[in-house]
């Protein structure tokens, strides 16, 4: 077995080289290869995939996204883990215990974890080197009942009865618009806020953005969120491809994007920027920078937004949108909570880190 | 020394074996296989061998021990291949500590 590190220069050449995208089993896909390689918070030399080679095959990898956490005046460099998988037929090889030690050591301990699986969970709780963080307690609320989707997906029999589900979601769905006309007409939201859509960071929203991210743990600027936006690990796409088939992460979905939103009030004050991810029937707010007297409506512009792009599932984590959605009285068929579990490496542990926010889409969240 | 080192490592396979199934508890025995092709124990596991080990050289040999350095992440199938291997290591580690 061998190791190979790859900086983000070795990346670089990873991506123009033949050779290494000739394995049965790919370690990244080139978007997302393109992705690591554009982080703007990473170094050139800063390693950024592990991959675990066995006659020249992939036998495991784990990724790493070197990012910044800020508290106080400091600025601590950390890399959090990301695509850790490893052969099943080579599970007692110890591939996946060197892969985590090795990120480790490349970043003097100083790693983060966001969102594990199961599996990686223990693997982590097992090393004893990580602490949880207060995980994000957020809201998954379901707009529209979408059965055509999720009963065949529970009960795959049932996959002939699709066209009376289909019915029966369009006649959900009218009740959907019933209900969310009669809340526009009673919250206004058109009348009040107007939006401008962005695809990049433009210098008013920076501006503002920096005016309110000084409690965030990662502080993204400009060029974080234009590399989120910009640089997607999942890419809209009809079918699997060939790449995709090779690789264990998620890489395509039918529908995804990203949409900045910025909010204003009285048609010229900015209250708000927010950015939303959308996969396939489910949006969530990745991102959201605004003042607590305005939370009430950057959630009803969420909302509306989450209606008009006709998602099934709303996904908030700011616990001042999720107080906000309380208070507004949105129609949905259901509210549940979910949370986002975040682990440092225990390096992190004298440091005060409580009175920091983590958001949506911090650590790799952003990205799936 | 060597018999510390056993001794220390028994302790761990003791500890190891509380979060395991019976079916699946590892024998205190030096050909007792851990990583490898016979190997015993998942990534997980051995994180966790990896873990208490470092815990328990300290607690018991009461010296420090560093079983996830490049040195010894290079060589893992031949280091902890059994129990015995593993403890020939850490006899190995610890005699370059006195000598250095």
């Amino acid at each position: 077995m061998e190791i190979k590190t790859f900086t983000v220069v070795d990346l670089k050449t990873a991506l123009v080289s033949e050779d290494f995208w000739l394995t049965k089993t790919l370690p990244i896909t080139k978007h997302r290869a393109l992705s690591y390689c554009r982080n703007p918070r990473a170094a050139e030399d800063d390693p950024v995939l592990l991959v675990a080679y066995q006659d020249i095959q992939v036998i495991g990898y784990l990724g790493i996204l070197p990012d910044k956490i800020f508290v106080n005046d400091a600025v601590y460099k950390l890399g959090w883990l990301t695509s850790w998988w490893v052969d099943p037929s080579c599970a007692t090889a110890g591939v996946g215990a060197i892969l985590l030690f090795k990120a480790l050591n490349a970043y003097d301990q100083y790693i983060g974890v966001s969102g594990v699986s199961r599996t990686a969970r223990k693997a982590l709780h097992a090393s004893q080197k990580f602490m949880a963080l207060k995980p994000l307690q957020g809201l998954d609320i379901r707009l529209r009942l979408n059965v055509t989707r999720d009963i065949p997906r529970r009960l795959p029999a049932l996959k002939i009865f699709r066209v009376l589900f289909k019915i029966f979601d369009e006649m959900m769905d009218e009740v959907v618009n019933l209900r969310s006309f009669f809340w526009q007409q009673r919250n206004n939201p058109d009348q009040r806020l107007t939006f401008e859509y962005i695809s990049t960071i433009d210098e008013e929203t920076d501006h503002f953005i920096q005016q309110h991210h000084q409690d965030d743990l990662t502080r993204k600027e400009k060029s974080d969120l234009n590399w989120i936006m910009n640089y997607p690990w999942v890419l809209s796409a009809p079918l699997k491809d060939a790449a995709s088939k090779r690789y264990y992460f998620s890489s395509r979905a039918d529908r995804f994007s990203y949409l900045g939103v910025k909010v204003f009030e009285h048609h010229n004050e900015m209250i708000g920027f927010f950015l939303l991810k959308v996969r396939d029937d489910r949006m969530s707010v990745v991102y959201s920078y605004f003042e607590s007297r305005h939370a009430t409506s950057i959630i009803a512009a969420v909302f509306q937004h989450a209606l008009v792009m006709n998602v099934s599932i709303l996904r908030l984590y700011d616990e001042q949108l999720v107080a906000g959605f309380s208070d507004l009285g949105c129609p949905c068929w259901s509210a549940k909570k979910n949370s986002r579990e975040f682990s440092l490496s225990k390096v992190f542990a004298d440091i005060p880190l409580a009175n920091y926010r983590l958001q949506g889409g911090d650590g790799d969240l952003a990205f799936y | 020394m060597h018999a510390k080192i056993t001794q220390m490592l028994f302790s761990v396979i003791d500890e190891l074996n509380q979060l395991r199934p019976p079916d699946e508890h590892l024998a205190k025995d030096l050909e007792t296989p851990l990583a490898g092709d016979s190997g015993r124990l998942d990534s997980a596991g051995l994180i966790n061998l990896i873990a208490v080990a470092e815990q328990k050289a300290a607690a018991e040999l009461g010296r420090p021990l560093l079983l996830t350095d490049d040195r010894t992440l290079s060589q893992v199938n031949q280091v902890f291949r059994t129990l015995g291997t593993l403890a020939d290591y850490i006899h190995l580690r610890l005699n370059e500590q006195n000598d250095g």
